[in-house]
């Protein structure tokens, strides 16, 4: 299905459309608030974005040294291509360790794998720990945003969701009641664990550790207390040096929920003593990405969330629209680099109003890799007939002056006079939700001519 | 060829021309903020509470009058052995800390501009202490504060640890409606104690 047409399907609910866009507004709100105490704010995105650009010019040296100082760190690392891989990588683990318990702790990396569908068809229980992840876990449903995964969940369906899984009273959808009630759920699951499974936030090359970051304490509670972790990591993850960390995680919580620091920011370097530690480094596409120049900096990325709580389209269509592992601007220039037909769409869901870019920790040029998707989605996939029939009247309307004059004095004139029905048919779909201006009397070419006779 | 030096070649082939690691100027961030005033300042911001103590038997006295009914206490502040109900060695699984009602141990250092402070575990001996209790404590010099994360990594290069976190607040979530609600998996209180 298209963005927009699932957009039409999440649009139904109005109520529910203006709580999404208002909470995701505040919550850019408070990234900005947040951004504004810090001194040299800008100079701090240059060099988060001249770290990332540097890290991916050397990223194979960069990885050797990531491997080589985490096996002498004691951890088992290992190499995955694709998802496919990547699981069945993870599967070995636990078949090792005879494990039928993993709790996970946040990794869009797992869900991009569809890690979960796959233990589970071999009978191994993974649960989702963090809050928001086992919301959407509940109710069989992927995340609608990488940093806030059930946004698009009112309380009460949460509260309901809780009663059918969890046993709980029906509490009116309480916050603090129900998380209360997951707190004591999941603290079960994490002394049943056998193995923990997190994400990786930054990969340290100079010392073969990693850094994990989470608010809630699901991933230090799983990894700490299961006698096996097992982190898993993209390539773009990597920096040089620890001294970079600095850098970045003054940049990711502000930029994500305009905290100064996550809660936990944890250190990761060596298996604690007795455990075992793994480490899994995946491709998945991402070399690809980095093979083009106009897309490569996409894989600067840090997944702080920025660029869809500041989109005017994500905020009024919902994560679960764009049908993809990473929603919003910054998954939409990631998608079609994985595939263009299914992610055609994508690119188009955007004003390219630059929001994205500007509010982006890295500085991604987000809505101009938005505006480059358009033109190669164009070239190498059918267009509809609507669309292309116009752009080539429009095209040849716009390359001549004297037509295009008229046919401006025609549009005007019928934007004037012609009945509302008229001007809002089908064919114009602008007008479904909204009315276009009314006609001026001059064009602007006119007003400027008049305006140079009277001498003003 | 197997994934890794499958992966490895793709990059090398893939990779743009080497681009320059630029270089961290520190002079550009210096904010000239009262570092205790704002590291207590942002403490507050992120939840957590912050006193002052004259010594560790001062610390473990307030924490005593702060939660009279806890039962299960442990502390790794010298001369405070009499609070605590159990000794470490005894623990033989992580797990057996579930019933952990409070927590107190000597914080690294602080973090003016997010009221962060560093633990390693050079100080915690099992790895979950700080998560797994109800209540944490951590005690802090008041002249053992850095202003930004960038003088928390210097002070960090000549640091050798095989796990550190840094701590802002206690454990929240807001994942229900945006609701925060402090005390998600981690510590439902973090109180901070200067001295």
């Amino acid at each position: 299905m298209s963005h927009s047409k699932a957009a039409t399907i999440f649009n139904k609910d109005e109520k529910k459309v203006n709580w999404h866009d208002k909470a995701l507004w505040f919550v850019r709100h408070k990234r900005d608030i947040s951004a504004h105490t810090v001194k040299g704010w800008e100079e701090l995105r240059s060099l988060g974005q001249g770290i990332k650009a540097h890290t991916l010019s050397n990223l194979d040296t960069y990885l050797i040294q990531f491997e080589k100082n985490a096996l002498n760190n004691g951890v088992q690392v290992h190499w995955a291509k694709d998802g496919d891989e990547h699981n069945k990588i993870v599967r070995r683990i636990l078949k090792e360790h005879h494990a039928k318990k993993v709790v996970k702790s946040k990794s869009m990396l797992t869900e991009e794998c569809h890690l979960n569908p796959f233990l589970e068809a071999e009978g191994i229980e993974i649960i989702d720990t963090d809050l928001g992840e086992r919301i959407v876990q509940l109710a069989k449903e992927p995340p609608s945003h990488i940093v806030l995964p059930a946004i698009h969940k009112t309380k009460e369906e949460v509260d309901e969701l809780f009663q059918e899984h969890l046993g709980t009273k029906p509490s009116g959808g309480d916050p603090q009641y129900l998380t209360g009630e997951a707190r004591k759920h999941l603290r079960q699951k994490f002394i049943e664990a056998d193995v923990a499974i997190t994400g990786v936030n930054f990969a340290i090359a100079e010392t073969g550790g990693f850094v994990v970051c989470t608010n809630e304490g699901n991933a230090d509670m799983g990894a700490h207390l299961a006698p096996v972790h097992i982190a898993c990591m993209g390539i773009e993850k990597l920096i040089p040096k620890q001294e970079h960390l600095g850098v970045f995680l003054r940049l990711l919580a502000r930029s994500a929920t305009g905290q100064h620091i996550t809660t936990y920011s944890s250190h990761f370097k060596r298996p604690q003593k007795g455990n075992e530690m793994h480490i899994i480094i995946v491709d998945n596409g991402r070399t690809e990405q980095l093979s083009r120049p106009d897309f490569r900096s996409s894989l600067h990325c840090i997944r702080c969330g920025a660029c869809m709580n500041t989109c005017p389209i994500y905020r009024r269509s919902g994560g679960h629209s764009y049908d993809a592992t990473i929603p919003g601007p910054i998954g939409s220039i990631l998608s079609p680099g994985k595939d263009l037909k299914e992610h055609s769409s994508l690119p188009f869901a955007s004003t390219l109003c630059g929001s994205c870019s500007d509010v982006c920790p890295v500085k991604i040029d987000i809505h101009a890799q938005l505006y480059k998707w358009r033109q190669i989605i164009t070239k190498e996939t059918p267009q509809p007939f609507v669309k292309k029939f116009s752009m080539k009247i429009m095209g040849s309307i716009f390359s001549k002056p004297k037509q295009f004059e008229q046919v401006g004095k025609i549009a005007r004139w019928s934007l004037r006079n012609l009945p509302k029905g008229m001007i809002n048919s089908k064919p114009n779909v602008w007008g479904k939700e909204r009315d276009l201006p009314l006609g001026p009397k001059e064009s602007f070419d006119e007003w400027f001519k008049n305006r140079k006779k009277d001498g003003q | 060829m197997g994934s890794r030096d499958n992966i490895l070649s793709r990059v090398k082939a893939n990779k743009p021309e080497a681009i320059d690691l630029p270089k961290i100027d520190l002079n550009v961030f210096d904010d000239s903020r009262n570092v205790l005033d704002e590291f207590i300042k942002k403490v507050e911001t992120a939840g957590g509470n912050v006193f002052e103590a004259t010594s560790s038997e001062n610390v473990v006295s307030q924490v005593k009058t702060m939660f009279p009914n806890a039962e299960v206490n442990f502390s790794n502040l010298e001369g405070t052995q009499r609070f605590n109900s159990f000794s470490l060695e005894e623990i033989k699984n992580p797990h057996d800390l579930d019933d952990l009602d409070i927590l107190i141990l000597e914080g690294g250092f602080g973090v003016a501009e997010n009221g962060a402070i560093w633990l390693s575990d050079n100080k915690m001996t099992m790895r979950v202490l700080p998560f797994i209790t109800k209540h944490l404590v951590l005690v802090l010099k008041k002249d053992n504060i850095v202003p930004l994360m960038h003088q928390a990594y210097q002070k960090l290069d000549s640091e050798e640890t095989d796990f550190g976190v840094f701590i802002s607040g206690p454990s929240k979530t807001a994942d229900i409606e945006q609701s925060l609600v402090i005390g998600a998996h981690g510590a439902l209180s973090l109180s901070i104690f200067l001295v």
